[in-house]
């Protein structure tokens, strides 16, 4: 599969501040990336560089085979990006945002009628388009951010925490349609979240802290490397989980045993069958990845 | 161009359904209105009257062009300010709640955004300074007419020039702001000071050397006096054909600050023209010079 973004040794300061320190990577055409890291730890930065709103240092950005030093142009026509905040405009009604925003990509007229039928199709736009973004609810307006995110048809859909504060049902919705558009129009999905059960569904992800990688890897690679498995045994006495003679906490209901891999639980479950009445076998958490790489815990995980 | 256009126009619908935006736009002007129908007109009626020359009698229609022709160029030149920093602080607006980001990760060159706040600011500022001239001229029929077809035109290109002057020193200033607060702030300061400073609310003649030596380094005292010499200058002629002396005449311009003074120097109108048109030049230069420096830190 091709790279549709390829970062190298990126660099960039602010003063004394070094936000990204010498950091690469790559993106591949259609898949959902994850960047991770705690406030402050260069993801903004990065982004800001990507989209031609900041200037690096030192090192590469390449966008679709279009290095952005020579035309950021073509860079800024295959991003669209659904920032933290809406951005639209409070006083004015979506269409009207819409079509501006339309208009700055030179999409008018026909066109313009055409992507606003598809948006409307894909996100449900009907009910809000004459109304003032400003009186609408949480959901609604983060429907209307994608919608303007996606109005120039962009090959990648940078989502800067995008499911923040939102509703169980809004957020569902949106990775629905997020998972539409990487099967209808193979668009590739960079996501910035502090849901790790989010981060935990991506192809890639990559841990920034500190301005440079931590970790970097598929969710089940970051998993065998940063956290062991667990065995979650349920209806059972303290003494007989203490009698396995490896290290547990209690939860609720249940005690969770650590245990370095499936091989080892294997054997311990074929060893005691009877202690293993009610049991599940689990990997490692997304937190626990995060906690182990950066030594840090992700503010808002859960 | 699509692109230009459509900035303007999001920008200027956005000053007009911003009803806040709006009346804090208005209000200095519908301050100085509320002060002249009080009180301050009555003041400067009395003023004037006092220093016509006993026994004179002039028609009221002269005392009233010429009183409320100056409540209107105040007005006006306090208008022309406020509104155009008011309108320009979208581009501040913008810049707070990250809709800046949204506009500049489009291919649209920065250069294009700046102007388009430009020109929208100079058009709403223009626009709403067109609607006080007109309630100008209508109360001036009402009460004394004494303007001529060039006095007119004069004001209207006196009016697109203090506009063109406030929305490139609004422009500059709001280059700067960053913070909600900030907005405030400049907004309040213009609002509550240039009224002042612009000898709205009391002729400049009446404060003290060294504040008026202050104000005539003002490049818009210049501006308002332009205003005020084509806004009263017709019924001054009137007064002098009606056998008010010419040094009682000089002494109303003086005081009326028709005549303008940089320290001790006269300035005359083409010599006005010339400070307020040098000035919208350099500080649309400056204007440029801005966002190509802020245009530089993007990539």
């Amino acid at each position: 599969m091709e790279n549709i973004i390829e970062i190298n040794n990126l660099c960039k300061s602010f003063k004394d501040v070094k936000a990204v320190q010498d950091i690469s990577f790559k993106v591949k055409k259609g898949e959902l990336f994850a960047f991770l890291g705690l406030n402050g730890a260069g993801k903004s930065t990065t982004i800001s560089i990507m989209c031609g709103q900041l200037k690096k240092d030192s090192g590469s950005v390449v966008i679709d085979g279009e290095d952005i030093d020579v035309n950021i142009d073509s860079a800024k026509r295959e991003l669209g990006v659904v920032f933290q905040n809406s951005v639209l405009d409070k006083p004015i009604s979506v269409y009207e945002n819409l079509k501006n925003r339309a208009s700055l990509y030179g999409i008018k007229g026909k066109e313009f009628k055409e992507k606003l039928e598809w948006l409307d199709e894909l996100l449900e736009l009907d009910g809000i388009l004459r109304r003032p973004v400003g009186k609408l609810s949480g959901g609604q307006r983060r429907k209307a951010d994608i919608a303007r995110a996606l109005l120039h048809d962009p090959k990648i859909l940078i989502l800067d925490e995008p499911t923040t504060g939102l509703d169980p049902q809004t957020r569902k919705k949106v990775w629905e349609v997020v998972a539409r558009l990487r099967e209808e129009r193979e668009m590739t999905v960079f996501l910035t979240t502090h849901y790790m059960e989010e981060a935990a569904d991506a192809d890639y992800i990559v841990i920034l802290d500190s301005g440079k990688i931590a970790a970097e890897g598929t969710p089940l690679e970051l998993k065998n490397k940063y956290t062991g498995d667990f065995i979650v045994m349920y209806n059972t006495k303290e003494e007989d989980v203490k009698s396995l003679g490896k290290p547990y906490e209690s939860i609720r209901d249940a005690y969770r045993i650590s245990i370095s891999d499936t091989a080892q639980a294997t054997e311990i479950i074929t060893k005691n069958p009877g202690l293993f009445i009610d049991y599940e076998i689990t990997k490692g958490k997304m937190d626990d990845v995060f906690l182990a790489a950066t030594g840090k815990k992700l503010e808002g995980a859960n | 161009m699509s692109a230009f256009l459509s900035m303007t126009k999001r920008n200027t619908a956005l000053f007009f359904k911003d009803k806040g935006t709006f009346f804090s736009a208005m209000i200095s002007p519908l301050i100085l209105l509320l002060l002249f129908t009080t009180f301050l007109g009555n003041v400067y009626r009395d003023s004037l009257m006092s220093a016509l020359p006993e026994g004179l009698q002039l028609d009221e229609s002269v005392i009233e062009g010429f009183v409320i022709g100056w409540l209107f160029s105040s007005l006006l030149a306090v208008c022309c300010i406020t509104t155009a920093f008011t309108a320009n602080m979208i581009m501040v607006q913008d810049k707070v709640n990250g809709t800046r980001n949204d506009l500049t990760i489009t291919p649209v060159k920065s250069s294009v955004l700046a102007l388009s706040y430009y020109f929208s600011t100079a058009f709403v500022s223009l626009l709403i300074c067109l609607v006080c001239a007109g309630v100008a001229f209508v109360y001036l029929g009402a009460v004394g007419w004494y303007l001529s077809m060039t006095d007119v035109v004069l004001l209207l290109c006196d009016i697109v020039l203090a506009v063109m002057f406030g929305t490139a020193l609004s422009s500059v200033v709001c280059c700067f702001l960053k913070s909600q607060g900030a907005i405030s702030a400049v907004t309040a300061i213009v609002s509550a000071g240039y009224g002042f400073l612009c000898g709205a609310y009391m002729p400049i003649s009446s404060f003290s050397d060294g504040i008026r030596n202050f104000i005539s380094l003002l490049p818009g005292t210049y501006a308002t006096s332009l205003l005020r010499n084509h806004m009263v200058s017709g019924a001054l002629e009137k007064m002098a054909s009606d056998g008010v002396p010419e040094q009682v005449v000089e002494g109303i311009k003086d005081a009326f600050d028709i005549n303008m003074y940089f320290f001790d120097e006269s300035v005359n109108i083409p010599q006005m023209y010339i400070i307020v048109c040098s000035t919208v030049a350099l500080l649309i230069g400056i204007y440029v010079v801005i966002n190509l420096i802020a245009g530089k830190k993007e990539n």
